[in-house]
């Protein structure tokens, strides 16, 4: 890659020149065009990149941009067979990323902003899109790191999607809940528990006030509890519950398994049972979910993604991709639900970011905010909404912070301030429900009540046991460990401060 | 309560709070002339103020009657007065908010059995929080038609002037002796109307104000010849039958403007200045049918 | 009666909350009317999670500017069917919504009858439910 390294090169426009067998500087084969102005129909990525010592940010970003699409590591004769122009990638901008570089802590980093046309893809793919944009140039060696922080999918490129199955709204309209987040929590232990055991778990949350149980991420057909069995139980303590209270209940009921075929079956099993959502995870790759996603727009079903594995790549903040990609994938390949994030839970995340993840899910057009890390403006062309969910370490005493975070369109999922409640599972799920309505109640009669919130709940606390027990075990429980995923551009109105 | 205790009762705050001044300069400003009515406005925006801190010391616990009549002819700013009443009203806390719903009989009365209590009732919701208007009230009344369905929209209204004070206040408009024959034939709704508000007529010098008033937000500018022109017509128009006040004022001068341009057009060709654009010439104005004694516009 | 936390059902948005007072409905509407949703009343005797369509007690009210005209009609409508559910419904008419934003039970009958569950058992263990209404065994008309 020796030729990359020198500096100060431009497009080659002599078309002998350019075609000469040999080896070319990614800008000198055109993947760098500043006068690029990005169509409409454009695929836009905007990578973090972290060049190697002596290749400058302009070539860097050009090399993403051509390993990304077209390029080879020389030049190829064939090129000249294809309107290549068209189908080359171009890096149109380039910032050096705020606090990075000499002077601070972190190598220098740059923004770099590339425009994809739409031939280059396949429509209604996902695998397709990511084995472009994520293929191979994650490893390429002349840059140290690389990270995909955000794209831009043109309408037109959206419109060859599905999008999610049911939507929030359509979700809403069949569970009959309005105006409030809606609650939930994850069946514990993870592991363990016999089809039995695990289906009492499930009754007492539902009754006691949640909307929704749920399997973990790795419950599908262990030795303790094969799927056939926790399906029935589990759909036995569903409908138990919606009669003992007159609600839809639900629980998801996670359909992961090694085949589609097999997904299929239990997918068609939950349904049998009058289940109104499955659940899959991320692991099972993109194809498959988009698979299931199309199962459940057909078969009426709602459907649960867990992110599972997704930090193993968007931990890191120099390499990877950024999770509000995955938000955007996933809101094209079609599910209905995404863990995205709790700001005040166990789990990972800065407020910014996460309501930047929640915008993502939920906007039906999302401007370009870059204190939330949202580098393009996103129309979202009609596509359905997908319902975050907020798990991990999250409590009732949280509630005016979840409420003032999250907003009200979302699941918050309360396992351990469910079932380790001292007063009982059902007592949990009573307690997270009431200082749920408590709030809502307080922030639509106009009360401060982020401010006043642990005094809304001390005040249903007097009336209600349940809730009281809650706030005296969890009341003060916090996670305060700082975010490795932050905004580089601060909010401009404290810019100045 | 011992009436020597001292009070840190502070009138002026509660008026500069209840931007109630704000609200008297929009009405000075609005409207031209118009003196006795400034002045009736004041005192009940005077009375409504110490009524409300009496209030707050609990020296009266009843809501004060607010019902209103407004009696004058067409084009005396009934309606205008009438918006600013509901914001003064507003600031001192006597609606909630401040809205004015202008309605006539056709709003709140329905052509067949049945029709006429969800007119006038889908009328009474909008107007919650806010004042409800209504034009040429005494329409609602027809002792000619005993089956006429006036009088359930008068019966419902009645209950809601009485049970539901807080929830909005009422003006009845129209002609001034229309509006006592109504009032005489349903005692049940004056003995509820607790104000009453007189509209003269304008005085020429006073409508010669308010056409230049309205030149001046349209940017044209009268010659001397048409200022005479104006007040010549003004004198005229008086005195013919449907003459309603402001009203025929801006209805004259739309049609001079129609006129200007006419006039431009035809001598188009000639040099034209901005000045000319928008100045009215004395034959705009005595081209009006007023002059030659012929039926005027309205 | 019916066996939960609060022996009774807990559809809607304040269900777990004590009765709400008409000060406090009239907060909810104000809320409704702040965002530009109309807000409509709806009552039924037959509160089964898939009876959506409850009669309406008028149609959605539009272009209000004041809750106590709500307030009225809720009254009204409860007046009418103190034994029934009613329940309160805000409608969103944004581009992407387009549904209710809000619903909440503002009256219920003295005695909640509730539900059971009727199980049809299958080949292999399998289960088909139904949830039945103890409140539809008696004829229309009949109920109250």
């Amino acid at each position: 890659m020796g030729s990359i390294k020198d500096g100060g090169a431009a497009q080659i426009t002599d078309a002998k020149q350019r075609y000469k067998s040999g080896v070319l500087k990614y800008v000198q084969m055109g993947y760098w065009d500043a006068d690029y102005q990005p169509k409409d129909t454009d695929v836009l990525a905007l990578f973090r990149i972290t060049p190697q010592e002596g290749v400058d940010a302009e070539e860097a970003a050009a090399a993403v941009a051509g390993e990304s699409s077209t390029a080879t590591w020389t030049v190829v004769w064939t090129d000249r067979l294809t309107a290549c122009d068209l189908y080359r990638a171009k890096a149109y901008r380039v910032d050096p990323v705020p606090n990075t570089g000499p002077g601070t802590k972190t190598e220098q980093q740059y923004f770099a902003y590339i425009a994809y046309d739409l031939d280059l893809f396949e429509g209604g793919s996902i695998a397709n899109l990511t084995a472009s944009i994520i293929g191979n140039v994650f490893g390429f060696k002349a840059i140290k790191a690389l990270r995909l922080e955000d794209m831009r999918i043109p309408v037109a490129y959206l419109k060859t999607f599905q999008g999610p199955a049911t939507g929030v709204v359509v979700e809403r309209e069949r569970l009959d809940k309005f105006g409030r987040p809606l609650l939930g929590a994850t069946t514990k232990p993870k592991l363990g528990l016999s089809g039995r055991n695990y289906g009492r778990v499930v009754y007492e949350g539902l009754k006691g006030g949640l909307d929704f149980m749920k399997d973990d991420e790795n419950i599908n057909s262990q030795p303790f509890m094969h799927w056939r069995d926790r399906f029935l139980y589990c759909m036995e303590a569903v409908n138990k519950a919606a009669a003992a209270t007159g609600e839809v209940k639900g629980h998801y009921l996670n359909v992961t398994a090694g085949t589609m075929e097999e997904m299929y079956e239990r997918a068609e099993f939950a349904k049998s049972l009058g289940s109104i959502i499955v659940m899959i995870d991320l692991v099972i790759g993109y194809t498959a979910i988009q698979s299931m996603a199309r199962w459940a727009r057909n078969n009426d079903m709602i459907l649960h993604l867990h992110r599972a594995g997704n930090s193993t790549y968007s931990r890191q903040k120099n390499h990877g991709m950024n999770f509000r990609v995955i938000c955007k994938w996933m809101r094209m390949a079609g599910v209905d639900h995404i863990h995205a994030g709790t700001v005040v839970g166990k789990l990972e995340g800065d407020p910014l970011m996460i309501r930047g993840f929640y915008d993502t899910l939920l906007d039906t057009h999302t401007p370009e905010q870059l204190e939330k890390g949202l580098f393009f403006e996103q129309d979202w062309a009609s596509h359905n909404k997908v319902m975050p969910v907020a798990s991990g370490g999250i409590h009732a005493g949280q509630m005016h912070q979840l409420l003032h975070y999250l907003g009200e369109d979302v699941v918050l999922q309360f396992g351990g301030g469910t079932i380790g409640h001292p007063m009982g599972i059902q007592a949990g799920a009573v307690a997270n429900r009431v200082a749920l309505e408590a709030m809502v109640l307080a922030r639509n009669e106009g009360r401060d009540y982020l401010n006043e919130g642990p005094r809304i709940l001390q005040d249903a606390a007097r009336w209600c046991s349940p809730l009281k027990a809650a706030l005296d075990t969890w009341g003060d429980v916090t996670f305060n460990y700082e975010s490795t995923d932050t905004a580089d551009y601060v909010p401009t109105a404290t810019a100045s401060a | 309560m011992s009436a020597s205790e001292i009070l840190p009762l502070d009138l002026d705050a509660l008026y500069r709070d209840s931007n109630v001044d704000a609200s008297l300069e929009a009405l000075e400003r609005e409207l031209i002339g118009l003196a006795p009515v400034k002045q009736r406005v004041r005192e009940i925006a005077a009375l409504l103020l110490v009524e409300k801190l009496r209030r707050s010391v609990g020296l009266q616990a009843e809501a004060p009657p607010l019902h209103m009549s407004f009696t004058g002819n067409p084009g005396t700013g009934k309606t205008t007065v009438a918006m600013r009443m509901a914001s003064i009203l507003h600031g001192l806390g006597y609606v909630r908010k401040g809205h004015l719903v202008a309605v006539t009989r056709d709003d709140l009365v329905g052509q067949y059995i049945g029709h006429t209590a969800p007119k006038t009732k889908e009328v009474l919701k909008r107007a919650m929080g806010g004042v409800l208007f209504i034009d040429e009230a005494y329409y609602l009344y027809r002792p000619e038609n005993e089956r006429d369905y006036g009088q359930e929209a008068i019966e419902i209204l009645l209950q809601v002037m009485e049970n539901q004070r807080d929830d909005l206040v009422v003006i009845f408009a129209g002609y001034q002796d229309r509006m006592e024959r109504f009032f005489a034939s349903n005692p049940g709704l004056a003995s509820r109307v607790a104000h009453h508000v007189e509209f003269p007529d304008y005085g020429a010098d006073e409508l010669f104000a308010i056409a230049g008033l309205m030149l001046d937000r349209m940017q044209y500018v009268l010659s001397e010849p048409a200022a005479k022109a104006l007040r010549e017509y003004i004198a005229l128009r008086k005195t013919r039958p449907n003459f309603a006040n402001a009203r025929s004022i801006r209805n004259a001068l739309d049609r001079a403007r129609l006129r200007q341009a006419n006039r431009l057009f035809e001598r188009r060709g000639g040099p034209l200045t901005p000045e000319m654009l928008s100045t009215i010439e004395g034959e705009d104005i005595r081209a009006s049918r007023v002059f030659n004694g012929e039926e005027p516009h309205p | 009666m019916m066996t939960n936390q609060g022996n009774r059902i807990t559809q809607g948005q304040f269900s777990f909350l004590p009765d709400l007072t008409d000060a406090q409905i009239t907060k909810q509407l104000e809320y409704a009317l702040q965002n530009g949703w109309a807000v409509g009343i709806e009552y039924t005797d037959d509160p089964h999670p898939r009876n959506t369509y409850w009669e309406m007690h008028g149609n959605p009210m539009f272009d209000l500017k004041d809750p106590a005209g709500i307030l009225t009609e809720i009254n009204a409508c409860r007046k009418t069917f103190p034994n029934h559910y009613v329940r309160v419904t805000a409608f969103d008419s944004t581009r992407g919504v387009e549904s209710p934003r809000m619903s909440y039970l503002v009256n219920r009958p003295a005695r909640e009858a509730g539900f059971n569950v009727v199980r049809e058992e299958r080949g292999g263990r399998s289960v088909g439910y139904t949830i039945h209404s103890y409140a539809t065994d008696k004829p229309e008309g009949e109920r109250n």
